[in-house]
This record gives C-alpha cells, sequence and structure tokens, in this order.
C-alpha cells in the first residue's frame, strides 16, 4: 500500500519541461538576490556608513529570524494552506523558554520540550485542516488566539526569565570574525533547502500541493506530508521565538507580530504560487533578505513614516512584478533566439 | 462554496459564542449580597508591562481593605479597534456601572460613548491616555512636559551639538506627537543637534532594539538618543554593536535604570535620565475615584495631571525591598525583568502597594486604604488631547524639571 513509488509516477521520462522550469526557478532566486545586493550598494547614496559588512552583518541578523520562519510558512503554503498561527507561536516559543529555563533548570530539557510541544499544536492544525475541513486560514487563526491567549493567562501579562544560554550565544556569538547567526543562517538555509527540494520528503509536498487528489492516487499517504508542514512550520516558529528571545533576552507577548505578514511577503517574494505545488526556499531567502534590507535603507532615508510605507510597499509589489516566472521566461527565450 | 458556507458557519457560531459568554459575564451581578460598587476595569488591550502592572495595581486596591468589602470589579479587555471599547463601554453602562476607569484607546473616539454614560450617573476615569469628552476625568502625565525636559536634558549631556535619533511610539498617535512635538520644539533651538533617523518603535523594547539596529547601520557615529517607552532596547542595539554607550533618555524600564546607574555603562559613555508614563497613575485615578464615590472627596469632572517621574542618573537608588521605600526607585536585576516599568509605586498617593501587587495584582497583607492628600493639580488644556475646542497656554512647552546648561 505505502511501497507506491511516488517519485516514479511524478517523474514521466519524457518530460523535458522540468529542466525549464529549473532555470527559470535558478534565474529567479538569482534576481532576487542581485537585487538585494543592489540595494545595499545603493545604499551608499542614502548613507555613507552603509553598504559595509557592518551593515551586511545587520541585515543578516534581523533577517534570520523571518528566514526561519518563513521556510515553514513556505512548506504550508507548499501543500496548499496557510499558516497565520506562526506569529502567537513566536510568542509562545519565547515566553516558554524564558519561563521554564528560569524555573526547570537544564535549557537542554527546555528547549527540545518546548519545540516539541510546537510540534504538536501544529500537528493539531493540521487535524483540523485535513479531517475536520475546516478552511487553513481559519484554523489556523483560531489555533492563534487560543495560542496568544493561554499565553497571557500564563504570564499573566508579563513574561519573566531570561534567555537560554544556547540561544545567546547564537546571537551574539561568534567563530572567529564571524557572527554565529551568519553561520546558522547559511546552514539552516542549505539543510532546510535539501529537505524541500532533494528529498522525498520534499517531493511528496509538492506533489500535495499541486494537485493532491493525483497524488493520493499516484499512492502519497496525503495526509502525511500536509501534517508535516504544518507542524515543521509551528516549529520554526517556536524556534524563531526562542532566536529573538536570544537577540533581546526576554520575550514579550506580541513579539511575534511583526512576522506574520512578512513570512508570507518572503515565500511569494520568492516566487511561490500561494496556491501550492511551486516554490524553492533560496528563493524564499532571497525574498526574506531583501524585505529586511528594504527595511533597513528606508528607516536610513529619514522621511516620514507614511511615506517610508508607500515606498516600501511599492517596491514590493515592482519586485513581484519583475520576478514574474513568465517574463523570465521570456527573457530568457529572447536571449536564446 | 461549500467552503464559503462552511467559512460563514464558523464564524457566526463562534461570534455567537462570543456574544453570548460576553453577555452572561456582564449580567450576572450579585443580587443578594449587600449593596458593593460595581467598577469596570477597561482596557483597550494588554500584553506588556506596562498595561498589566496598571491593570494590576487597580486590581490590587480594589482587594486592600476597606475596598474589598465594598467594591466589586470587573476587567474587561477590548483589544487595539475604538469599536471594541465602544462596546465595552455601552455594556457597562447597561450593567449600570457605578465608575468605570479605563486606558482609552483613542482621545476623541469613545467621546459619544462617555457622555451618553455620565448622563446615566456613571464615573469616568481615564488613566494615562485621555479623552476630549469634557464629561470625563482625565488623571495623567502627558501634560507634564515629558518631551520638552528629556530632549533638554539629551541636549545639555550633548553639550549642545552631535547627531541624534528618535526613537518615537506609534504612528498617528496623540501622546507620542504630544511628546514630539514638545521634544522638537526644544531641539529646532539648537542648530547643532542634527537629527538623523526617526523611527517608530511602538513602546516595546524588541522592536527598539531591531529599529535602533538598523538606524545604527546609516549611522554608526550616533551622539545620542531621544527614545520614548522601549528605551532599553536602545542599549542592547548599542551593545549588540560593541561597548560604545551614547548619552540618552528614556522612560522607566528598570533595565534602564540599571544601566543609567551601572559605573561599567558610565564609563562607555552613558548618561541621561529615566522619566515618562508611570502606571502608577491607574492606581492614583481609581483610588481618586473611590473618594468620589464614597462622598469624601467633591470633585467636579476636570483634567488631573499625575507628576512626571524624573529619575537622573545620579538619581538612581536600588530598593532593598519590595516598595519604593526611602527614597529608591529601581529593583536589584533578576528581581523583575528588565521591562519591568518601575514607577508603579508613589509613596505619596500609593502607599498600599507592594511588588506583589504590580506582578500579580495581589493585595499587600496587613495595609489599608489610605487617604490621597486633598489637593488635585490640574492639567494645562491640550487640544486633540484633554479638550476640543480649546487653547493651550502660552507657556505650553515650559521646562519644569531642568535648566539649559547650553545657549542656544
Amino acid at each position: 500500500m505505502t511501497s507506491a513509488r511516488p517519485s516514479a509516477a511524478l517523474q514521466p521520462p519524457a518530460d523535458t519541461r522540468r529542466i525549464g522550469r529549473i532555470r527559470s526557478e535558478t534565474i529567479s532566486t538569482a534576481a532576487i538576490f542581485a537585487l538585494a545586493i543592489i540595494l545595499i550598494l545603493a545604499s551608499r547614496f542614502v548613507s555613507p556608513a552603509l553598504g559595509s559588512w557592518d551593515q551586511v552583518d545587520t541585515i543578516i541578523t534581523l533577517a534570520s529570524f523571518l528566514i526561519v520562519v518563513a521556510f515553514g510558512q513556505g512548506l504550508v503554503i507548499l501543500v496548499g494552506g496557510l499558516d497565520l498561527s506562526i506569529a502567537s507561536m513566536i510568542t509562545l516559543g519565547g515566553v516558554l523558554a524564558t519561563t521554564w529555563n528560569s524555573s526547570f533548570g537544564s535549557e537542554w530539557v527546555v528547549i527540545p520540550a518546548v519545540l516539541i510541544l510546537c510540534a504538536c499544536i501544529g500537528a493539531l492544525n493540521a487535524v483540523g485542516v485535513i479531517w475536520l475541513s475546516i478552511p487553513p486560514f481559519i484554523m489556523t487563526m483560531a489555533m492563534g488566539i487560543i495560542v496568544a491567549s493561554a499565553a497571557l493567562g500564563y504570564t499573566s501579562g508579563t513574561p519573566r526569565g531570561a534567555s537560554p544560554e544556547a540561544f545567546l550565544a547564537l546571537m551574539k556569538g561568534s567563530v572567529g570574525p564571524v557572527s554565529a547567526v551568519l553561520i546558522f543562517v547559511v546552514i539552516f538555509a542549505l539543510l532546510a533547502r535539501a529537505l524541500q527540494s532533494a528529498t522525498a520528503f520534499g517531493r511528496r509536498l509538492y506533489a500535495v500541493g499541486a494537485n493532491r487528489e493525483a497524488a493520493r492516487i499516484a499512492g502519497v499517504a496525503t495526509w502525511r506530508p500536509i501534517m508535516a508542514a504544518y507542524a515543521i512550520s509551528a516549529v520554526c516558529a517556536g524556534f524563531a521565538g526562542m532566536m529573538l528571545v536570544g537577540y533581546a533576552n526576554g520575550a514579550t507577548l506580541r513579539m511575534g507580530d511583526s512576522y506574520l505578514l512578512p513570512s508570507i511577503a518572503s515565500v511569494v517574494i520568492g516566487g511561490s504560487s500561494i496556491l501550492g505545488g511551486r516554490g524553492s526556499f533560496a528563493a524564499t531567502v532571497g525574498g526574506a533578505i531583501l524585505l529586511t534590507t528594504l527595511g533597513t535603507v528606508i528607516s536610513a532615508l529619514g522621511m516620514d513614516q507614511g511615506w517610508r510605507t508607500v515606498i516600501e510597499g511599492a517596491i514590493i509589489v515592482g519586485a513581484l512584478l519583475l520576478l514574474r516566472e513568465d517574463l523570465i521566461a521570456r527573457l530568457r527565450n529572447r536571449s536564446a533566439g | 462554496m461549500t467552503t464559503l458556507r462552511k467559512l460563514l458557519t464558523t464564524t457566526c457560531v463562534a461570534a455567537g459564542a462570543l456574544a453570548s459568554a460576553f453577555t452572561i459575564g456582564m449580567g450576572s451581578a450579585s443580587a443578594d449580597e449587600p449593596k458593593k460598587f460595581k467598577i469596570f476595569l477597561s482596557l483597550s488591550y494588554s500584553g506588556n508591562a506596562w498595561q498589566s502592572e496598571a491593570a494590576n495595581i487597580v486590581k490590587a486596591l480594589a482587594q486592600t481593605p476597606p475596598y474589598d468589602q465594598m467594591v466589586e470589579l470587573k476587567e474587561v479587555i477590548s483589544g487595539t479597534d475604538p469599536q471594541g471599547q465602544i462596546a465595552a463601554y455601552e455594556s457597562m453602562i447597561d450593567a449600570k456601572a457605578d465608575g468605570v476607569i479605563s486606558f482609552p484607546i483613542s482621545s476623541t473616539a469613545l467621546n459619544r460613548t462617555v457622555k451618553n454614560g455620565c448622563e446615566k450617573g456613571v464615573l469616568f476615569f481615564m488613566y494615562d491616555a485621555t479623552v476630549t469628552e469634557p464629561c470625563a476625568y482625565n488623571v495623567s502625565y502627558i501634560t507634564a512636559g515629558f518631551g520638552e525636559n528629556t530632549a533638554q536634558a539629551l541636549v545639555n549631556a550633548l553639550d549642545g551639538k552631535g547627531k541624534i535619533f528618535l526613537s518615537r511610539g506609534v504612528p498617528g498617535n496623540s501622546v507620542d506627537k504630544r511628546h514630539t512635538d514638545g521634544a522638537m520644539h526644544i531641539f529646532k533651538k539648537y542648530p547643532g543637534i542634527q537629527v538623523v533617523a526617526e523611527y517608530y518603535s511602538f513602546w516595546d523594547d524588541r522592536t527598539t532594539q531591531q529599529e535602533t539596529a538598523k538606524a545604527l547601520a546609516a549611522h554608526p557615529d550616533v551622539d545620542g538618543i531621544w527614545a520614548q517607552a522601549g528605551e532599553f532596547g536602545a542599549i542592547q542595539a548599542l551593545r549588540d554593536k560593541g561597548t560604545r554607550l551614547v548619552p540618552m533618555t528614556g522612560e522607566n524600564s528598570n533595565g534602564f535604570r540599571l544601566a543609567l546607574a551601572d559605573p561599567e555603562a558610565q564609563k562607555n559613555g552613558l548618561k541621561g535620565v529615566s522619566a515618562g508614563s508611570p502606571p502608577a497613575t491607574a492606581g492614583y485615578a481609581f483610588k481618586l475615584m473611590m473618594e468620589i464615590l464614597t462622598k469624601k472627596r467633591d470633585l467636579k469632572a476636570m483634567n488631573i495631571q499625575y507628576p512626571l517621574p524624573w529619575v537622573p542618573a545620579d538619581k538612581v537608588t536600588l530598593c532593598k525591598g519590595d516598595t519604593f521605600e526611602d527614597g529608591c526607585n529601581a529593583f536589584p536585576d533578576g528581581k523583575v525583568p528588565s521591562s519591568f516599568v518601575t514607577e508603579v509605586f508613589s509613596p505619596e498617593f500609593l502607599p498600599e502597594l507592594s511588588l506583589k501587587s504590580a506582578l500579580d495584582g495581589a493585595p499587600t497583607p496587613g495595609k489599608t486604604i489610605q487617604p490621597l492628600p486633598a489637593e488635585v493639580v490640574k492639567a494645562p488644556n491640550e487640544p486633540g488631547i484633554n479638550c476640543q475646542k480649546c487653547d493651550p497656554p502660552a507657556d505650553l512647552y515650559k521646562l519644569t524639571k531642568i535648566e539649559p546648561t547650553v545657549k542656544p
């Protein structure tokens, strides 16, 4: 029953379109990173101190939370869902890491315990979506409200305690001249990309997202990848919450709020289909870095908040239009012909 | 189509459940107990240290004898939308409240509902934030000149010249605007002061840290920071970049006060002043309202000014016990989180409270309610903040806490 080979079913031998699609994905990923780099270099015109290694370091640190969250969000979007509970899950991860850390002793027990709890909550989201047929955004929104309220009740408004040492080391430490978080981001991105694009599990995610019915007929137990995607998303959000706690050495109850929409935006700017079945994590990382860079540069422009947000929105729409696959494909064809 | 129908059903069921829970909660007035004052504590949002401390001290006071026998206190948290708080106020008026003590989310949107409540005999006491409806009592430090006084302190510390950041509050908020207007009134007098970055930090430590980090990437040579609440995040952002600190002013977080008093931080360049919004205002407002309800005080609705806390670095003193005693004004590291807002206490107005009251909303054993000083300080008019069609006094931005040591 489960011994069916989905990969064989998904890759008919004569299909050569895949190569073309991979190329255009690579091009759009490269384009998004190029855009971020151009933005960093161009920001020298805004302030001479920008465009330095220091700024890159700041951007990577600020983007690291978003990259981790966006990986989980990307998987959920890939299987045709949407995870609105991540803001609350970030808060939960941060709040539990600080409060349990000061009351239960060893952080090597606390950190896995928090992540397992997050995975269970994520799996509950999937239960609602798969078997109760609740639309993903309602299910995850409701879960988000429940989790946020539980965190509020649990802390009675004031989260206490300090960050686990491991996350202080991750966010503040460095290995030689390179900051630890930069190394972490590179390793995380490579592992996450491998999981999404080079494993059977990853291919099942694409299959389920592209056409759940077809995947089922091809022998994929469709509930498994979906449940895994939601669980991973919750774990990523909880982990990002702990990173934030390491960065600021403390938790607040609204610390996740500013990551919900950017996590979706990173995925979409990265060229993933919001309807599922298509996307690459490398491009999502690019999207997250681009968004963070944009925030840094615009904050240095010193204009009114209203205009800042208008420009930010306009550049995001512009980037989305520029990076559309059909546009890139047309360019490629022209240069080929 | 099915999805849409399901969605609608789910939403309706959820809304129905919420509504009925709300009505039950509101309607459960005790009929057989002796008459108690029915007081509602209306918060717009909760979840930051300031809001929960303010709510906790009201709860603690309501359980302190003799108020524990006289008050039935209900807390309602209505969210960040004015319409949520309007609905909450209306339910309270319908439930025949004697008084509503509230942190109002908007200075104008609630006016009509407040007026309606006043006409039905409900006392409205607003703490910290204000409404422009004249039948409500506003109790706030806002008019006490946080912006201009801290700005002058920063100018003094910088000797009148340097590049500075402004770490502001919530965009479009009348309190943020008042503070920033006051500060800019001072900064504009000094051509040597250059505002190189201005960002909104939403009165939150985490956001302040991230926004300051962004600004530091563009201006690593900053000379000073003028911050509203969330100031401890700015210190953390500076520390992320190295050991150099700069003069800065901010509000009342315990972390900031400890840093101001830390000799190591002073050696690295930190100096400044801690001032700003005290959660103690809520307790003062509650006690005033109770004195009026119990006929111990006769006071018409007015705008009341709560004194501005003002603690320069050399005045930071650590508390040995659980309250502000012997002039202390900060708690040792580890006793409270760094984001804990220290100004929950006031030996003059709130001697009944201890740390437990602020953190857990519990009364202090053995304490009873003490009367407030007879005199209340009338707040000056501030159009859009505490009155609608009114003129501000000519000396609106007059310095009250500090003298300029540098000539403009």
